[in-house]
């Protein structure tokens, strides 16, 4: 019995120092990775454009801006980047589980699983490289006034648009110019 | 002043060659695209701004066009419309260029003639990319036989150096089939599996990869040339190789022609042939055997006694008991037609028979000894052997007939005979007792008889059985004293054969010539006559 209450403890000690000397989190730099996600978010796109019935009733979601001025982007530095990509992840996350509550059609409610999962994964890769700055602020609900940092769109296609644009504009130039990522490259 | 104006003068240069490059690049896209895209409004994207342009239908100057773009639910915006005259195809286009054109999102682009809408389209800037040709292409020959090395700088643009795909095309100088490799964001490439000592044109162009960025493929690369290495066969390689074979070639002709008997006798054995053991048998008599045989009769007959001295057995001669004086006389006598029984056996007995064994005459003129030895018993005394060199043997009173017959009951008589013989001269006897009788055998007409019997002088050797007739026997390596038989045991014998021998006959010196060396020799000792 002494044995065990032994043993017990060492494998308490040992738990605790694993769970706070925990080393950091490797940072994800290959943009293969983002490319993955911006191809499944395509082929939501694809799907959405043969859907037929059951795909999704008229609604409004806000959704975060898209356009990219490279002028801009160049003077813009990388944590306000990194504010602008959390904020839009956390809305377009919010806004694809609430178009997934009115599709019915199953190929696309799995795909539209599929683009969730997958904003999900780009956040722990935003906290890989140490831009996880601000915490995703959920906003109340659909009916709060639009910043200016969203636009409303009406339909969920509209929805997959900007979604894959957002993929595929900020999210990428962000991770492009991440510094973990350029260290590791210099 | 004069410094400031050449200044200005080189800056103004400057500015109109880097313009009319741009403008060369605008204008083929213009031109391409012109072909290649179906939409009435064409927009491309170079160097991050959005151009969009369309062809002019009919050649009027007071039309007046309005270009507005709008992106995000934003307020429209005008751009300034333009015009351009394409020099190769000798057409007008209107284009626009929008300033500051934002990426990633849906763009609104409207055209209006005289306040009418023309065109209207929808677009994402980032999915019409038209990118320059690569720049810098350089080919050079790698160090292996077939290979070129490839190499080229991307166009300049920021943040999409690692969204492009490159295509290489190559010929040979001077071809149209050209063969096409495509690299993605990898800005060299080693071309494989080429002619050696070939010159070839290497072309590269250049396309957004389709996933984050879209758009057309570039133009082009002015061709460059390579050549590939000549193949590894040099000419002085060649002429040593063929040297030194020659050296291999000559030597191993040397050494066959200097051993060239040996390998020929190795390769190509001769036949072995008796021809030599039968001198003329095959070149004067051509293999006809009989023929041969009656010439090299007597030759043949003393040589084979030579060759197989140690291998046949000895014949017997018969001594008589007849005494040696009254008996010389009747020895010649018979001695003529014993020799004509001779010819006669020799011939009954040549056939069946080998060259190296024939039945010995003076088996048949021993016959014929003991016949009148037997008629004339008085003189078996003289032919007692006193330097004997033969073998001899007794006749057994019961053998009755010829040949085999007599034979066969003279082995199953004289085998008990046997056992008088304890010398080293009877085992030698016996053993040649036996090989008689083979020779009886072979012969198929032997005459002599195979029981044998050593009387020796200086030993007690009891008489065993009646009929048998004492003999002097000599053995080879031998030597004994002879005492004549007893007559009366001749007489016995009645009408069998008894062979006497004289051994100072002439014949047997003639046909046997070991025992003339033993005759003149003197001596006791007999060497008997080996077959």
């Amino acid at each position: 019995m002494q044995t065990f209450t032994g043993l017990v403890s060492v494998l308490l000690v040992f738990l605790w120092l694993g769970g706070n000397l925990v080393s950091p989190l490797r940072p994800i730099c290959d943009l293969r990775v983002l490319d993955h996600f911006v191809r499944e978010a395509r082929d939501s796109e694809v799907i959405m454009r043969g859907c037929r019935g059951g795909c999704g009733a008229m609604k409004s979601y806000f959704v975060p801006l898209t356009s990219v001025d490279f002028a801009v982007l160049e003077h813009m530095d990388v944590n306000g980047q990194a504010v602008e990509v959390q904020t839009g992840l956390s809305l377009l996350d919010q806004a694809l589980n609430n178009a997934m509550k009115t599709v019915s059609n199953s190929p696309l409610a799995n795909a539209l699983d599929n683009n969730i999962s997958n904003i999900h994964s780009l956040g722990q890769i935003l906290h890989s490289l140490d831009l996880q700055q601000a915490r995703s602020t959920v906003l109340p609900d659909d009916s709060a006034p639009a910043s200016t940092q969203t636009q409303e769109v009406s339909s969920l296609p509209e929805l997959l648009q900007v979604q894959s644009s957002f993929l595929r504009g900020k999210v990428r130039l962000l991770l492009s110019a991440a510094p973990a990522c350029q260290r590791q490259n210099s | 002043m004069t410094k400031m104006s050449d200044r200005l003068k080189i800056v103004f240069m400057l500015c109109v060659a880097f313009v009319t490059t741009g403008g060369q690049h605008f204008e083929s896209k213009v031109a391409q695209l012109l072909q290649d895209e179906t939409e009435d409004i064409k927009c491309f994207v170079e160097l991050k701004d959005l151009t969009c342009f369309w062809e002019e239908e009919e050649e009027r100057n007071d039309l007046q066009y309005t270009f507005t773009y709008s992106y995000e639910n934003k307020n429209k915006m005008a751009c300034v419309v333009s015009s351009l005259s394409l020099l190769a195809s000798n057409k007008t286009v209107f284009f626009c260029k929008l300033p500051k054109t934002p990426f990633f999102t849906t763009l609104d682009v409207q055209v209006f003639r005289d306040g009418r809408m023309l065109y209207s389209r929808s677009l994402n800037a980032e999915n019409y990319l038209f990118l320059d040709p690569p720049r810098n292409l350089t080919v050079l020959s790698s160090g292996k036989e077939g290979q070129l090395n490839v190499s080229w700088l991307p166009p300049l643009l920021k943040y999409m150096d690692d969204s492009m795909i490159y295509e290489v095309r190559y010929a040979v100088e001077g071809s149209n089939m050209g063969k096409v490799e495509v690299i993605k964001v990898s800005t060299m490439l080693v071309l494989l599996g080429l002619q050696s000592d070939t010159r070839y044109k290497v072309w590269v162009r250049v396309k957004p990869d389709g996933v984050a960025y879209k758009g057309y493929w570039s133009a082009w690369t002015e061709p460059v040339l390579g050549v590939t290495q000549p193949s590894d066969l040099d000419p002085l390689i060649m002429v040593l190789v063929l040297f030194i074979g020659l050296i291999l070639c000559l030597l191993s002709m040397t050494v066959i022609l200097s051993h060239h008997k040996f390998l020929l006798k190795k390769l190509w054995p001769d036949i072995p042939t008796p021809e030599h053991k039968f001198p003329g048998l095959f070149t004067v008599y051509k293999g006809d055997f009989k023929e041969w045989m009656s010439q090299n009769n007597s030759s043949m007959w003393g040589r084979s006694v030579q060759v197989y001295t140690e291998e046949l057995p000895s014949p017997l001669e018969v001594l008589s008991e007849v005494s040696l004086t009254s008996h010389g006389t009747s020895q010649r006598e018979e001695r003529k037609p014993v020799e004509e029984d001779e010819e006669k056996e020799s011939e009954r007995s040549d056939s069946g028979l080998t060259d190296r064994w024939r039945e010995p005459p003076q088996a048949h003129w021993l016959m014929e000894q003991l016949r009148a030895l037997q008629e004339n018993p008085q003189s078996l005394s003289q032919s007692l052997l006193v330097q004997s060199h033969d073998t001899y043997v007794t006749l057994n009173q019961n053998s009755q007939g010829d040949g085999e017959r007599e034979v066969d009951d003279v082995f199953e008589e004289t085998l008990p005979l046997q056992t008088l013989f304890t010398t080293t001269g009877t085992t030698s006897l016996s053993t040649s007792h036996s090989d008689l009788g083979s020779l009886q055998q072979s012969s198929g007409s032997g005459r002599l008889s195979s029981q044998s019997s050593f009387e020796y002088p200086n030993q007690t050797w009891p008489p065993k059985g009646p009929g048998y007739t004492y003999m002097a026997v000599a053995d080879s390596g031998v030597s004994m004293d002879y005492s004549p038989m007893s007559s009366s045991r001749i007489t016995e014998l009645g009408r069998h054969r008894m062979y006497t021998n004289d051994y100072k006959n002439e014949i047997f010196l003639h046909k046997w010539p070991l025992f003339g060396e033993h005759n003149k020799s003197g001596s006791e000792s007999c060497m008997g006559p080996v077959w």
